[in-house]
């Protein structure tokens, strides 16, 4: 049936526009890929058409039932039911999310290191001390009174710490010259500190404190790694990899020490820790090409 | 696994059971009405309407043609599964708290409440299979339970015993012919909250709100397990196929809003039968658990709660592949004796 010959008179649009019968049929089309392309027609509640395109893929399930479960399948609903069609209502059945149900034996563990990582910042900061960088008095720092001046301890600037805690390594050459743009050409050009990580020192500073972790559980998390290997010395940086999908560690990790000692020291006593069932090799970064 | 979530009632669960081929679950709540449910896709095939209170039970016949309900109106009705008509109401004096058919369908139990000045009583009516039949007025038989009220109740292996579970913890096996008491055995510190069976019925699983379930075996009342869980516990479920039990519960329902969902437990406890060890939980519902049934068939469970959900749960791979490492030892043994 061709479109024209479908459409109503315009002189008839007002009686025909609230009966289904003002409606294009809807269409049902085959794709290539075996999927099917429905298209159909609606009124909504203020008598606007509504089309709407469902590309369904059908699955055939076949399930052998008991006749008598077969049987029950084909009772008419009634009660508060019965005025609803074939198949779940959507009123009343709905699909959860997605539950994780595996038996395990150590459940608990897991549990427990789940709550852990859940845990209030509170808890977590309980029982560290605030520690200046400058004077490693207990103050914080800005309000160290040798603020203006003293380096900090280590030659390496307030911005270093930032850049550790912040999500990548660049955000430490900017974090010291908050606000403006400073091109890349500038920043090795200036006073060598933090920006000069930022351009090609990048690596050479990572590369010194930086150890590469691997064979890390799926379920490990950042916060775990940082929380072992912080006993070591302060850790900057903590990289997981994980899956962009599934959210799973991929199986490795860097961590960046501030001090190189501290990476040493980690790295002997950490190489072939048991971590989550898996032993860790631990080693120094290698400088990326 | 993906649960299916049923909303079919505005209030509290109360019951939850599956008919015994699997494919139909009937759910109660403290709203009024009954509603059926096909549980593999969680389709509402109707829902059964009269009781005029809170409804406290359920039970399906094992030939799935009748259900019977028992509510805080003071009945016990009896329903046609297929056209959701009441074909019977039996009037009680105080409020039923439970009914169970017993395992060939010719028998009715009903637990009644305490109050009033009645006593709590456990009633058998006989019940016809055929939903034309008349269905007889009478009440064959009435235990009174003159030391602390029953809550819970069923029918043993080959109706021989009543199985009663008190208020006070105990729990008692009655002459299913006479009403005589055989026994009486306190298992519990506080109110035993519901009693299931093993697919065999020759022992049973009862939840206590002294935050333990017991396994009990039905000859001699013997506790064969303990599981100890950190919630008081409103319902307890055996799994068939695996070995596993499934706790359900959470904090009373005053207590609720004042604690969070995390701490709340309302969770699914799964154990395992015979070691006696929890083995993963199943989170969900944000109210307690009021009741969990388990599929006859094995391939799932469903849960309902204070929060008038019933979630719908089917087993995945990883529920059925999980061993021990002593029972996958002990059947590698067996393989090679065999060869």
């Amino acid at each position: 049936m061709s479109k024209l010959s479908n459409r109503p008179d315009w002189a008839d649009d007002e009686e025909l526009d609230d009966s289904t019968s003002g409606l294009p049929p809807s269409t049902t089309t085959t794709n290539k890929d075996g999927t099917k392309t429905v298209v159909t027609w609606r009124l909504n509640d203020e008598g606007k058409k509504v089309k709407t395109t469902r590309r369904i893929r059908f699955t055939v399930h076949k399930e052998v039932v008991n006749p008598r479960v077969a049987e029950r399948k084909t009772w008419s609903k009634f009660g508060l039911s019965a005025k609803d069609g074939k198949g779940p209502a959507a009123d009343t059945t709905s699909i959860g999310e997605n539950i994780i149900f595996r038996p395990s034996t150590n459940w608990r563990k897991d549990a427990k290191e789940e709550k852990t990582e859940a845990g209030s910042m509170k808890d977590k900061l309980k029982d560290k001390k605030v520690k200046c960088r400058i004077c490693n008095g207990e103050h914080f720092t800005a309000r160290c009174p040798f603020k203006d001046t003293m380096a900090p301890v280590g030659e390496e600037g307030s911005a270093d710490v930032a850049a550790g805690l912040a999500d990548g390594p660049e955000a430490g050459g900017l974090g010291a010259v908050k606000g403006s743009y400073v091109p890349p050409h500038m920043r090795n050009g200036g006073a060598a500190s933090a920006g000069d990580r930022m351009g090609g020192g990048k690596y050479e500073r990572d590369d010194l404190a930086t150890l590469r972790v691997t064979n890390v559980s799926e379920m490990a998390e950042e916060q775990e790694l940082r929380d072992m290997f912080e006993r070591f010395g302060r850790v900057t940086r903590v990289f997981l990899a994980k899956d962009r999908e599934t959210g799973l560690a991929k199986g490795f990790a860097f961590i960046s020490f501030q001090e190189r000692s501290d990476a040493a020291k980690a790295c002997e006593k950490m190489d072939g820790y048991g971590f989550k069932h898996l032993i860790l090799r631990v080693e120094f970064a290698k400088k990326a090409a | 696994m993906r649960p299916t979530l049923l909303q079919g009632h505005e209030r509290a669960l109360t019951q939850i059971k599956y008919n015994r081929d699997g494919d139909i679950i009937f759910s109660t709540a403290k709203d009024q009405h009954i509603c059926a449910w096909f549980s593999h896709n969680g389709e509402r095939l109707g829902t059964y309407h009269g009781h005029q209170g809170a409804i406290w039970t359920v039970d399906v016949d094992p030939t799935s043609t009748m259900i019977a309900s028992g509510a805080a109106d003071n009945t016990v009705r009896l329903w046609d599964i297929k056209t959701g008509k009441c074909l019977k109401v039996w009037d009680f004096n105080t409020a039923v708290k439970r009914v169970e058919f017993n395992e060939d369908g010719s028998k009715l139990l009903a637990v009644t409440e305490m109050r009033m000045g009645f006593l709590g009583t456990i009633v058998v009516l006989d019940i016809n299979l055929d939903v034309e039949a008349e269905q007889s007025n009478e009440k064959v038989m009435t235990i009174t339970c003159e030391e602390s009220k029953a809550i819970v109740a069923g029918w043993s292996y080959l109706s021989k015993y009543i199985i009663a579970g008190h208020e006070d913890g105990t729990v008692s096996q009655y002459d299913a012919k006479t009403g005589e008491q055989l026994d009486n055995v306190k298992v519990h510190d506080l109110d035993i909250t519901d009693l299931q069976w093993a697919p065999d019925r020759t022992y049973f699983i009862t939840a206590s709100k002294d935050k333990t379930a017991k396994l009990i075996n039905t000859r001699d009342l013997e506790v064969m397990k303990t599981y100890v869980a950190d919630t008081p516990l409103n319902s307890a479920s055996i799994t068939p196929k695996k070995d596993f039990v499934i706790l359900g519960g959470g904090q009373a329902a005053m207590d609720v809003t004042t604690t969070s969902t995390r701490q709340g437990k309302f969770e699914a406890r799964f154990y395992h039968k015979i070691f006696e060890e929890e083995i993963g939980r199943v989170r969900g519902h944000f109210g307690p658990l009021n009741t969990v049934a388990v599929d006859p068939t094995g391939k799932g469970y469903a849960s309902g709660g204070e929060d008038g959900y019933v979630r719908v749960h089917q087993f995945d791979k990883g529920y059925f592949d999980f061993t021990y490492e002593v029972e996958r030892q002990a059947r590698q043994q067996q393989q090679q004796q065999q060869m």
